[in-house]
């Protein structure tokens, strides 16, 4: 009954979305409102010299529209923080090593594979995070490329090897880095003149100014990276520890 | 014929509608959450859509490349904000369910919500007899 | 431009960041965090004070991030109305906390103790960016940070109910957000704009106007979520009833009240009267909607043995009366829904925060349990029943101003049947409390259930209760404070 009711509901829904999807402005003309908009043209023509990121999204998203992602990296630390209040912490001390424990445990191929492989992939991550404004990528994609390198090393080592490499005395510090550095730069730039967020500061003279720009996006985007990575394998830890007491209890 | 030129609209509006189901009407809450992942990424998909130039070009200016043919780097953007929003709502409801399970012993919703009606009823059945 | 054009960013920042540092602090000295995390809410609360008199009613003031020109860059907005619920904000979340210190040790420990002021702050700051802001997209982001936190905030204790509890709100919030996205992806394809101001201004001379309405549909089901509207009220009840109370009297108080806030911001500020023909057939659905949960809130109240569940109940029925007062679309009806906003955030925080008391002091939950309450508890008591009696609305209190304005501008539409359904749901609201404040003063104690020796709550618990409480009493006595100024912005708006 439940089914059949959320069906027709869904049906209903499906096709007021459709009727909208044969209303809307077709798909890839250059004259549509979103391709047409001033908006965009000063985007694409201007970023370059406004933002000095050769890559106009990354220009976007640090520079144009960067207190969307200061919200953005304030979600994932509030994400990280809700979930250390659903579970806590990952106890330390204690050896919770998967590997052990399965009724298959990971082969010496696989272990040699992942221990060559974790140091070039987070080396690869440096490259994206510090790469973001001339090419595709950034501080999250970064960030997240860090935190699967340690889903990957955490599936074969188990928890205790990896939190040994990543100590919740390191990790617990960085947490915050990405909003904090947000807040420096915003302090900065209302410091020098502007408003909140301001990477040209209007104070300094006006050859400079590039060259603060560049160098404030860099740190943005460390700061970025950093928190994101950090919150990520902290948020997997946490999750781990949990599973192991569930494995455990009867 | 409109709706036939735009056919990525229809396929994310498409996988919209079966994320919803999934999250009204199956029962396992890990598949519910991935319903809602569904539904978060024919959003995606729907954004993505939106800023498609025909025979548009990355919006990177690297050799010269010309800005009147570079897609709209707009969705792109916002789209990056969205995926961080979707993966920590997800790490969230999923610390829930690791909570739930551990506390319930089941994956169950609808065994999760009978047990508080059984609660209920004891607690009635309590009351009367004292 | 003085130095105060930097205020609003940074009643928004300061508690978001310090939110990010109170981890350090905790690291240090785990006391220190409940005290800590009072300043950024003060200093944010003196900024809002100190922006008083530089908004006029019919107009705003304008911030440009990162110096950038609206349509390109993200501007925040404080208009009239804004800096109004961003200082009813302010003030009730900084009260709560200030409860919250006693109460929330007992409920929680360690480490989470540090994530609870954390995710508090996080709250506290994503509302008031949330209120503020002039950029679609941001709205999302910063409903997001909202939605997150008190998701958390909700499961926070750990025990089996109120993870369910929290469980069933994202099952519930989590879609309506991602409808908001799919909102906000129309109104862009249709549009080209993510700027509110500018975004008015191409919908009057947009072509598609069926785009247009779906993309209004559902950020109406969407922000309807959030605001707990009657057909999609469901996780509320269970949601406010098992959180910790300081945590009931933020979700009760204020974060629905800023749903339904988002909604009058969608239909004024963005979809403006201008195109309210797209709007109309919507905008009845709501306001028929809004009715049903005047009602069904009212009558559901009535009938639990919950007393948080009550108020739970009673907040389900006084978003229909918010609701009725923005689909009247008159200068009254908007300005009651803005002071309804007003005394019932101060209303139902101070009902929720006195059930934490007799939760904190006697473990007591059940409103048969409160019989002759008063004599042990009489503070308590006497704030619960003049905070009643704002919800009510009898005169001398500021729920009285809000109802009255609410009814008027009812009639002036010619919407009788919604003012007569407005006096219905007072005419319950009186049905429900007074069952609570007949059992506390009128009824005598169960045997053996208060103790002579029964004390008092402490008065750091208290005190945010009786400021609470007289603050519904001084709102209705010098209501001419704030109402024309109000009714001025209403004009504006329309």
């Amino acid at each position: 009954m439940k089914r059949v009711v959320s069906l027709l509901f869904i049906a209903a829904l499906l096709a007021l979305l459709l009727y909208v999807v044969a209303n809307m402005p077709p798909m890839g003309d250059p004259e549509n409102p979103t391709n047409s908009s001033e908006v965009i043209k000063r985007y694409l023509n201007e970023a370059e010299e406004e933002t000095h990121c050769e890559n106009v999204i990354t220009g976007i998203i640090l520079n144009y529209r960067g207190y969307d992602t200061m919200g953005e990296v304030t979600v994932i630390f509030c994400a990280l923080a809700a979930v250390l209040a659903v579970l806590g912490r990952e106890k330390r001390g204690k050896i919770y090593a998967y590997a052990d424990r399965s009724r298959v445990p990971s082969s010496a191929i696989v272990r040699t594979m992942v221990a060559f492989l974790v140091p070039f992939i987070i080396l690869f991550s440096i490259y994206t995070i510090l790469h973001g404004e001339i090419s595709p990528g950034g501080g999250f994609q970064g960030g997240a490329i860090v935190g699967g390198s340690m889903i990957i090393f955490t599936t074969i080592f188990g928890l205790y090897e990896s939190s040994q490499r990543i100590p919740q005395k390191l990790r617990a510090p960085l947490e915050g880095s990405a909003v904090i550095t947000f807040f420096i730069v915003g302090i900065l730039g209302m410091a020098g003149g502007g408003n909140f967020l301001t990477y040209a500061w209007p104070n300094i003279a006006t050859n400079l100014q590039p060259s603060v720009v560049t160098w404030l996006t860099i740190l943005v985007e460390i700061g970025i990276g950093l928190g994101g990575a950090m919150v990520l394998i902290s948020i997997l830890f946490s999750m781990i520890r949990e599973e192991e007491e569930i494995a455990v209890a009867p | 014929m409109r709706l036939l030129h735009n056919y990525h609209y229809i396929v994310a509006m498409l996988l919209f509608c079966i994320g919803l189901y999934t999250v009204i009407v199956r029962r396992n809450i890990i598949k519910k959450l991935i319903g809602l992942n569904i539904m978060e990424t024919s959003v995606f998909l729907f954004y993505i859509s939106l800023g498609y130039l025909e025979g548009g070009i990355a919006p990177i200016r690297v050799g010269g490349a010309d800005p009147s043919r570079m897609v709209n780097p707009i969705p792109q953007a916002l789209i990056l904000t969205g995926i961080v929003v979707a993966v920590s709502v997800t790490a969230l409801a999923l610390a829930l369910v690791i909570l739930l399970y551990r506390q319930y012993g089941t994956l169950d919703v609808d065994r999760l919500f009978r047990d508080e009606e059984v609660e209920e009823e004891t607690a009635e059945e309590k009351e009367g007899t004292a | 431009m003085g130095a105060y054009r930097h205020f609003p960013i940074l009643m928004i920042t300061i508690p978001l960041l310090c939110a990010v540092l109170m981890p350090f602090l905790g690291y240090l000295r785990q006391k220190w965090v409940a005290w800590a995390a009072l300043i950024p809410l003060a200093s944010s609360t003196i900024l809002g004070f100190l922006l008083i008199g530089k908004v006029p009613p019919d107009g705003y003031i304008s911030y440009h991030l990162g110096n950038w020109a609206p349509p390109w860059g993200i501007e925040v907005r404080v208009d009239f109305m804004g800096l109004f619920l961003m200082l009813v904000v302010c003030c009730i979340s900084f009260l709560a906390l200030v409860f919250s210190r006693r109460y929330i040790e007992r409920e929680v420990s360690g480490g989470r103790l540090t994530a609870y002021y954390v995710l508090f702050l996080l709250m506290s700051g994503a509302m008031l960016g949330f209120v503020a802001t002039g950029d679609i997209f941001n709205l999302f982001v910063f409903m997001e940070i909202l939605a997150l936190s008190s998701y958390a905030l909700v499961a926070i204790t750990g025990n089996r109910n109120a993870v369910r509890a929290a469980f069933k709100y994202v099952l519930m919030g989590a879609p309506s957000s991602i409808m908001v996205l799919l909102a906000i992806g129309f109104l862009y394809s249709a549009t080209g704009t993510l700027n509110m101001a500018d975004l008015a201004g191409r919908i009057a001379e947009s072509g598609y106007s069926e785009v247009l309405i779906v993309s209004f549909i559902l950020f109406v089901i969407g922000f309807g979520v959030k605001a707990a509207l009657f057909p999609l009220h469901m996780w509320l009840p269970d949601a406010h009833s098992i959180a910790p109370s300081p945590i009931s009297a933020l979700l009760s108080g204020l974060l629905v009240e800023v749903g339904a806030f988002a909604i009058l911001r969608i239909t004024f500020s963005v979809f403006t009267t201008s195109a309210d023909n797209l709007m109309a057939g919507t905008l009845d659905a709501v306001s028929i909607f809004a009715a049903a949960a005047v009602l069904y809130g009212g009558i559901m109240a009535i009938m639990q043995k919950d007393l948080k569940m009550m108020i739970a109940y009673s907040t389900v029925s006084h978003i229909g009366y918010i609701f009725l007062g923005i689909t009247a679309f008159t200068r009254e009806g908007l300005a009651g829904a803005m002071y309804h906003m007003l005394d019932h955030g101060l209303a139902k925080a101070c009902l929720f925060l006195c059930a934490g008391c007799f939760i904190y002091m006697k473990g007591y939950r059940r409103i048969d349990e409160l019989k002759g309450a008063w004599r042990q508890m009489p503070w308590t008591c006497f704030a619960f029943a003049l905070a009643s009696i704002s919800v009510i609305g009898i005169p001398p209190t500021a729920g009285f101003i809000s109802k009255f304005y609410l009814i008027y501008g009812n009639f002036t539409s010619q919407r009788w049947p919604y003012a007569l359904v407005l006096l219905v749901g007072a005419i319950l609201a009186a049905v429900y409390c007074f069952r609570v404040i007949y059992y506390m003063f009128f009824q005598p104690g169960k045997e053996g259930a208060w103790e002579e020796n029964t004390r008092d709550a402490a008065p750091s618990m208290l005190t945010p209760i009786w400021i609470l409480s007289l603050g519904t009493l001084f709102f209705g006595v010098f209501s001419g404070l704030i109402i024309d100024s109000l009714l001025k912005a209403a004009q504006y708006l329309l």
